[in-house]
């Protein structure tokens, strides 16, 4: 269970403020797929780094109890300097898991054979994609959070992805952030609207679109 | 969920595993250079020494005079100083739920220690090999020295990475701050062959009182005249107080 108290987080930068939260407390409801709307700026991806942890709340608290991932999509947490090969071990030793499967996996997955023995900086940003999301779909979160995830290689690559993370969603639910609404639709049941510090739940997703379309029109 | 302290173990663990793999680098001599390096260092040292004609300040020996102060003293620098800059290596790391600031600053220091006590093993063995030292007096208490030499590096190395997120000037000036104590910290002289006013001018230093008490655990009838544990333990227990209340204090000020 995730679940945020009271959370308030500002940004002061050059003397510019913005109220990213402010005093939001909720509590993710069990079993359900969150999309998180709202327009460009509005802090969907400090959200999103908040319930990693990898930033903190300047007041309040969020609370993990579940095992979340890292913000897929998103490779900042792999060392440029490492081989894809290293980087795989550092995650599962982190998580515990069996670094032999981890890696048995990923290779299967992410197809990208002899590289995987290369340093990360020497990867195309679709290659480092494939491996941020093979390692991801090979520990068991409970929760996914995933930020924009972009075109992924190409369309018979795509399916396969479709394939596993439709596999991971029978166990796990996902924490979403997209500009396609389409892939928010298909993936989604609920979602919640961030806008000017507040954030607003809805029960659909097509009610938070709504709310999310009304508030861009105006 | 599981053992929270079984968890933290474990990516500890994969931490100094990654920094092991990003502090040597590439190469499979990284880590031999790592170990040779300090070796040099004194060898350097006893070589300029021995040219000059100069004896050892204690002992008969220079290369073991110089390897209890200058291992010694290398072993604070180098936590206090890439301690310091722990916090720029963090941010990628952060984006993991798993991973929290101390975990990065325990696994680089972890590594540092354990490389320094590998150096030492390697080098006072290969002196006594050699024939060049005896056995030390008193092994335990060199362990104690080096351990807290350790905490008083992690200490130091922790109040500079809090100061450094804060002003990032602060290490250039802690670069210039800190070079002085490579020459009052006993590396190349002891403390009895000055005068009683030098040396109490010069017995503030921690670094001092560290080498002091490995050449305790190391000669046979060496007794500093400066060593005050008590006074050692203090320094280095504000510092690693100071460091870690001000890293929570100020952890919502990274970017």
């Amino acid at each position: 269970m995730i679940e945020f108290q009271n959370v308030s987080k500002t940004y002061h930068l050059k003397g510019v403020t913005k109220v990213i939260l402010d005093d939001v407390s909720f509590r993710f409801p069990k079993g359900r797929n969150v999309a998180i709307l709202g327009h460009n700026g509005a802090g969907k991806s400090t959200m999103m780094r908040l319930l990693a942890g990898a930033e903190l709340p300047d007041s309040g608290a969020i609370r993990r109890h579940v095992k979340v991932s890292w913000p897929l999509g998103f490779g900042g947490g792999f060392n440029g300097d490492m081989t894809g090969m290293e980087n795989i071990r550092f995650v599962a030793r982190m998580y515990g898991e069996d670094t032999e499967r981890v890696i048995e996996f990923v290779e299967d997955f992410s197809e990208l054979g002899k590289s995987l023995t290369l340093p990360i900086k020497t990867y195309s940003s679709g290659m480092k994609a494939r491996l941020a999301f093979g390692v991801s779909m090979a520990i068991d979160f409970r929760y996914y959070l995933i930020d924009e995830v972009t075109a992924v290689g190409d369309a018979r690559f795509k399916r396969k992805c479709d394939e596993v993370f439709e596999q991971k969603l029978e166990r796990s639910n996902i924490v979403m952030i997209s500009h396609s609404m389409g892939a928010i639709k298909k993936l989604c049941d609920m979602g919640c609207v961030l806008n000017n510090g507040r954030l607003h739940f809805h029960d659909s997703v097509d009610e938070a679109i709504e709310h999310h379309n009304h508030n861009q029109s105006t | 969920m599981e053992n929270v302290l079984l968890i933290q173990t474990r990516v500890v663990g994969a931490l100094v595993l990654r920094e092991t793999r990003t502090t040597f680098g590439n190469s499979q001599l990284g880590y031999f250079w790592a170990i040779a390096n300090p070796a040099l260092g004194i060898a350097v040292l006893v070589g300029l020494f021995s040219m000059i004609g100069r004896v050892p300040p204690y002992g008969d020996s220079l290369a073991l005079f110089f390897a209890t102060g200058f291992l010694t003293f290398e072993l604070y620098k180098k936590l206090s100083s890439s301690l310091m800059s722990v916090f720029d290596s963090t941010r990628g790391l952060l984006s993991y739920p798993l991973v929290v600031e101390i975990d990065v600053v325990l696994a680089r220091a972890l590594l540092i220690v354990a490389t320094y006590l590998f150096i030492m093993l390697i080098f006072y063995g290969s002196l006594i090999v050699l024939g060049l030292a005896s056995y030390p007096r008193n092994a335990d208490q060199i362990a104690m020295a080096v351990l807290a030499t350790s905490l008083l590096g992690i200490g130091a190395g922790l109040v500079n990475a809090v100061i450094m997120r804060l002003w990032a000037t602060w290490k250039q000036i802690e670069g210039i701050l800190s070079k002085p104590l490579f020459f009052i910290s006993g590396i190349f002289f002891i403390p009895s062959a000055f005068p009683s006013s030098l040396v109490d001018l010069i017995s503030w230093n921690p670094v001092l009182h560290c080498i002091e008490w490995v050449r305790e655990g190391y000669y046979p009838n060496y007794n500093s005249v400066v060593l005050d544990k008590p006074y050692l333990l203090s320094i280095t227990l504000v510092l690693l107080l100071v460091g870690l209340g001000a890293e929570r204090l100020y952890r919502k000020k990274r970017i």
